[in-house]
């Protein structure tokens, strides 16, 4: 482990986390880095936990959290995404009676600056700012092929078009670091490309830091050149995609039962939210 | 004919509107019914309704209840319908309007008989300019609003409803608690006030009650619809729909629940003036829980989340009320089965109805004949 951390854009230092006597993190360390990186473990191994760490649902009951050196836990939830930490849910959370442009500009929100009065007088500096917000928001929709429904209800698209909505949401806040909870379950083969292609660019253009939580190992390694396994809330193995497929504990903890849901213990995994 | 803004590849910002009229349907529409409003009590043409003909006193006076009690309900659908959080304090909320304006409008005591007029102490009061109580007694009832919200931080459905419910009795309680300060008559309901009436321009008690009561529905239907639009409409609804996702995305939920709850007060205090206004004598057992449930009946009638909702809601209820007061008790049963049958047949309210027929396989049937014979 690199002694400064303050260079990598999300870096996790010894953390733990424990519901009651359920220990679902024991000890977590790892040093993100700008770019693709997985993290894959069986259901139950304590990802989505991570996340929730790092989102503020959850309090760590040892270690630290640091996005560019700065630790987390000292932002309150809400003041996160502007300190550049953004993220997207296993199930979609969408307005679903909104159309797909306001769920977007929701991604905005902390990026607004005139307050409700302004808004209420409809004072020229409101309608500049909901347009330029507007403007970015269907620049993202146009880059991930929603523009055409950008004024359609959110929830007549189909679920795999809502996790791509999601993530547009979470992009428009600008974030350093995204964490994307399984974006490519439910997704048909086309949706999967445009949400990558779009997330490549982003990585190459902005060094945008992802961190993918994903079931499918094979999108997995062909996406990310770094993977962490975590099991029963540790990290047994970590490295290219090469490392970790041959990597016997690996194999053994999580491949070799052919990475079946029915080892799904139940150890505290928040999986709801 | 704006142009519309769109992004650099000709993606329309915002909602496309249909050319001419019909995008303007919705501004035309509301243009058209208040003006109707307004000019209503010239043109008397419900005079085969008794209840609601404007060429009587007692028309005139139903119909300002009428916007009252919609302008109340517009502020409980910013905070039910679209933050989706059961704050129930709004019938205190109310109180403080219709109370407050009366007190701090009433002149002052003056019993010595070197004195203009006698004004005993049941109309006696500290003699503010009553225009300039409204925004007072409405920007405090919004502060007590979001005072009585901050269960909200914590509580969450029934929890709150049952915490604001009590807070908005206190509200209630402590109005009626001190004689002194009101001085007013006693009641069997407590001490009442009389009110001091308003007149614009020598418009006549009864038409500046009603125009009064009109604009005080006009400001918050223009207010619900600007922020319902734009942000704070948007950021209510995730409030409301997805209040786990909230925090990642850098919206405080108890923040906007305050909000709206401050929103709604400053609603409910304005329309509470206009209540008084209306009425002429406020006593504390006008606003207790059956208040309440009038607003939530007029509210659950019309269509939660509707904009039009509250004030359907309104005319519907005003009627049963004025139809049946001989009755007390037959009111009650009447407006509990209206209840029970909008929940039952029209979850949506009145409002809805529109929708649904439009929506109903018959209205689709005729619709697709019609394409078929054009074609």
């Amino acid at each position: 482990m690199s002694s400064d951390t303050s260079t990598f854009p999300l870096s996790l230092e010894d953390l733990h986390v424990s519901f009651g006597g359920n220990r679902v993190l024991e000890g977590v360390d790892i040093n993100f880095v700008p770019g693709f990186n997985g993290l894959i473990g069986p259901n139950g191994a304590g990802k989505t936990t991570i996340f929730n760490v790092l989102s503020g649902y959850v309090k760590a009951s040892r270690g630290a959290a640091l996005l560019q050196g700065k630790n987390l836990s000292d932002l309150k939830p809400t003041d996160r995404v502007s300190n550049g930490i953004a993220r997207t849910f296993q199930s979609p959370k969408l307005i679903l009676d909104a159309t797909v442009m306001e769920n977007v500009l929701l991604g905005m929100h902390h990026r607004f600056k005139h307050g409700h009065v302004t808004e209420l007088l409809r004072l020229p500096n409101h309608r500049n700012e909901e347009d330029q917000a507007r403007e970015v928001c269907m620049d993202m929709l146009e880059e991930f092929g929603l523009a055409e429904d950008a004024h359609k209800e959110t929830g007549d698209l189909s679920l795999g078009s809502q996790k791509i909505v999601e993530v547009c949401r979470a992009l428009v806040a600008e974030p350093k670091v995204l964490l994307l909870d399984e974006p490519a379950a439910g997704l048909g083969a086309d949706d999967v490309t445009i949400l990558l292609k779009g997330l490549r660019k982003f990585v190459e253009e902005q060094g945008l830091c992802l961190v993918i939580i994903e079931h499918d190992l094979e999108l997995v390694t062909s996406l990310c050149p770094i993977i962490y396994v975590l099991h029963f809330g540790r990290i047994i193995s970590e490295g290219s995609p090469e490392v970790i497929t041959s990597d016997p504990t690996v194999i053994e903890a999580y491949l070799g039962k052919g990475y079946a849901p029915d080892n799904n213990d139940g150890q505290g995994e928040t999986d709801a939210i | 004919m704006a142009q519309i803004k769109t992004n650099s590849s000709g993606y329309p910002l915002y909602p496309p509107k249909p050319s001419g009229i019909k995008g303007q349907q919705k501004l035309l529409t509301a243009i058209a019914a208040f003006g109707f409003l307004a000019f209503l009590p010239w043109i008397p043409i419900f005079g085969w309704i008794t209840i609601f003909d404007t060429g009587t006193n007692y028309g005139l006076g139903n119909l300002a209840f009428v916007f009252a009690y919609a302008a109340a309900g517009i502020g409980f659908n910013l905070l039910i319908g679209y933050s989706g959080t059961l704050g129930l304090a709004h019938a205190g909320l109310f109180a403080i309007g219709a109370y407050g304006s009366a007190i701090l409008s009433a002149p002052p005591e003056c019993l010595e008989p070197t004195c203009e007029t006698i004004i005993r102490p049941a109309v006696s009061g500290y003699g503010w300019p009553f225009l300039l109580t409204i925004p007072i007694v409405c920007f405090f009832a919004a502060i007590v609003g979001v005072v009585v919200g901050f269960p909200a931080a914590r509580l969450k459905g029934f929890y709150l409803a049952i915490a604001t419910l009590a807070l908005g009795e206190l509200i209630i309680k402590l109005i009626s608690l001190d004689e002194k300060l009101w001085s007013g008559l006693k009641t069997n309901g407590g001490t009442g006030k009389q009110v001091q009436i308003f007149e614009f321009f020598g418009s006549g008690q009864l038409k500046s009650a009603y125009f009064l009561s009109l604009g005080s529905l006009l400001i918050t239907f223009v207010g619900y619809v600007i922020y319902t639009e734009n942000r704070l409409g948007r950021t209510l609804k995730s409030v409301r729909d997805i209040e786990i996702a909230t925090g990642p995305l850098g919206i405080s939920s108890t923040y906007y629940k305050l909000i709206a709850f401050g929103l709604s007060g400053f609603a409910a205090a304005l329309a509470g003036v206009a209540w008084a206004q209306n009425s002429a004598f406020v006593n504390p057992s006008s606003f207790k829980t059956r208040l309440l449930v009038f607003l939530l009946v007029v509210l659950i009638l019309g269509g939660l989340g509707k904009l039009w909702g509250p004030l359907i809601g309104a005319v519907i209820f005003v009627y049963i009320r004025q139809e049946f007061q001989d009755s007390q008790k037959l009111l009650f049963f009447l407006i509990g089965t209206a209840l029970m049958v909008a929940i039952l047949i029209l979850p949506k309210g009145v409002a809805s109805l529109p929708d649904r027929f439009n929506d109903s396989r018959w209205v689709q049937d005729l619709r697709r004949r019609f394409k078929a014979v054009k074609v």
